[in-house]
């Protein structure tokens, strides 16, 4: 009984407080692959393990990382075709920004407006939260670098470095101990790497996982694996 | 809300399919009472807009002038509107008009970019024009010069208000447009060099801005390589320098008289006396 007696709907509270709707989507985001973003004082980086359940599946066609707007891009960690909804939709509401601002929409307002969509699954009837959490990476409207979490429950969190996913724990303890302030962005990636690299199973190369950064006065780019293979080289 | 239109799942309006001639009885209405309604005039961009093929690329040329009836509105605006980084469009006819529908096809085609991971192709921001401006039946006044590069090479397109297309090596649209195609008709070739293209471009632009009431001022010039650069000349040429008039008209010296000419006899310094907002005097200075 308990706790799980109220699961069965989303809109509705538990006794002691809690949606269990919620609680469940997180549990489906710890299942997912690690991500993991750091933010130094001229940039940001956000990683991905895409490790393929199989040698027979084409990576070519498995996108993790996305770009939403020229300043920032999104990864995630959980269900993969609830991504791909957000991600268009979050496209979407960038270009109606554009439109009506003139301007390209800075990474805090694209994080509240993507985490207001979340939140609108929490509530609204007939729907069922996002299995995902998000990791934001961008720039703001003055150029400052920001990185932002955002949950299924629609709650977002701005960090310095973060992991999500299977792992996450191990990952966010080896990244305080690594993030400084001073930071730059190439000692950002080289660390991304190792963070990684910490919680891979078997063999990390180029071609199994995913690295996206923007620069300071830049624009949001995923890296081809040969420039990922050439951060592999410098970190071996 | 107009009839023909419905709330979607994110709250916008979506049009209902085919046309929606809900404020036809209105606009009947309207022009048929006493002294007709005035129609807007909407600011119009006269123009002179030409577009040619080369060698390595296409060269797109437009004057600056924007009209509004006869009143010249804007001596030096922008007709050469950013649609993908491998394409660049002109735009006569009005100046909203073709501003808003390059902006919104130019943001259509980032969306579509991003979903696709490829760059943009002419055929799909001409196929996303002219389906917009026929569904408008052509109240959307925007008359296009299309140009650009992509995997298929370089191409010119022209695209008029009402929805029809074209697909040619070299054009010119605007109320300078006669001008321009005599000036192309005499002179164009195929394979142009870079250098005769811009010349050629350029003297096209020139003649309807001498030529024409609607064009004037200066002549802009955009060049997009197949090579994927983008050579944009605002204000490439300038055969309508004002400053050069302005200096030669006489003025009277009076007009400019340099500080320190008026001699000063007596000089007194007195402050305002300070009212508080209780209308005392706060402060009484001696």
């Amino acid at each position: 009984m308990g706790d799980s007696a109220y699961s069965f709907s989303l809109t509705t509270f538990s006794r002691t407080g809690k949606l269990l709707q919620i609680e469940y989507a997180l549990n489906a985001v710890a299942n997912g692959r690690t991500a993991l973003g750091i933010c130094a004082q001229d940039g940001v980086v956000i990683a991905t393990d895409k490790k393929l359940p199989s040698v027979l599946v084409d990576p070519e066609h498995v996108q993790k990382i996305e770009k939403i707007t020229p300043k920032a891009g999104f990864c995630y960690a959980g269900v993969g075709p609830d991504y791909r909804v957000l991600v268009k939709r979050s496209r979407k509401s960038s270009q109606s920004y554009l439109s009506e601002y003139g301007e390209v929409q800075p990474v805090h307002q694209l994080v509240t407006d993507t985490a207001s969509t979340m939140q609108e699954y929490t509530q609204r009837g007939g729907v069922r939260p996002f299995g995902i959490s998000l990791l934001v990476a961008g720039l703001d409207s003055d150029g400052k670098p920001a990185l932002f979490q955002v949950d299924p429950s629609g709650s977002y969190f701005g960090w310095n470095a973060t992991a999500i996913g299977k792992n996450y724990v191990s990952a966010k303890n080896f990244l305080e101990k690594r993030w400084t302030e001073d930071m730059e962005l190439e000692d950002a990636i080289h660390t991304a790497l190792l963070t990684l690299r910490e919680g891979f199973e078997g063999e990390m190369t180029a071609h199994n996982i995913e690295l996206g950064i923007v620069k300071k006065d830049g624009e949001f780019q995923v890296l081809q694996p040969s420039q990922i293979q050439d951060y592999l080289d410098e970190a071996n | 809300m107009t009839a023909g239109s419905q709330m979607n799942a994110n709250n916008l309006h979506e049009p209902a399919a085919g046309f929606d001639f809900s404020n036809y009885l209105r606009n009947q209405n309207l022009l048929q009472t006493d002294g007709a309604a005035p129609k807007l005039k909407a600011k119009k961009t006269g123009t002179t807009i030409v577009g040619t093929v080369y060698a390595g690329g296409v060269v797109l040329g437009a004057d600056t002038r924007a009209t509004n009836d006869t009143e010249v509105a804007e001596r030096n605006c922008e007709k050469i509107h950013y649609i993908a980084p491998n394409m660049y469009c002109c735009g006569a006819g009005t100046a909203a008009d073709t501003e808003n529908t390059t902006a919104l096809i130019s943001r259509q085609l980032e969306l579509l970019r991003m979903d696709t991971a490829r760059p943009s192709r002419l055929v799909t921001a001409v196929t996303l024009l002219k389906r917009m401006l026929f569904r408008y039946q052509g109240h959307v006044s925007a008359a296009l010069v299309l140009g650009g590069c992509d995997l298929q090479g370089p191409h010119i397109y022209q695209i008029y208000p009402h929805g029809s297309t074209a697909k040619l090596p070299y054009t010119s649209m605007g109320s300078g447009s006669l001008a321009a195609m005599a000036v192309l008709e005499s002179s164009w070739q195929e394979n142009m060099t870079e250098d005769m293209a811009v010349q050629l471009v350029q003297r096209a632009i020139g003649a309807g801005i001498f030529n024409d009431l609607g064009s004037g001022s200066n002549c802009d010039i955009c060049i997009i390589k197949t090579d994927g650069t983008v050579d944009y000349r605002r204000n490439a040429v300038k055969p309508n320098e004002l400053a050069p008039l302005r200096a030669q008209v006489q003025r009277s010296g009076r007009l400019n008289m340099r500080p320190g000419l008026t001699p000063i006899i007596k000089s007194e310094f007195k402050p305002h006396p300070v009212v508080a907002a209780g209308g005392e005097t706060a402060m009484e200075v001696e």
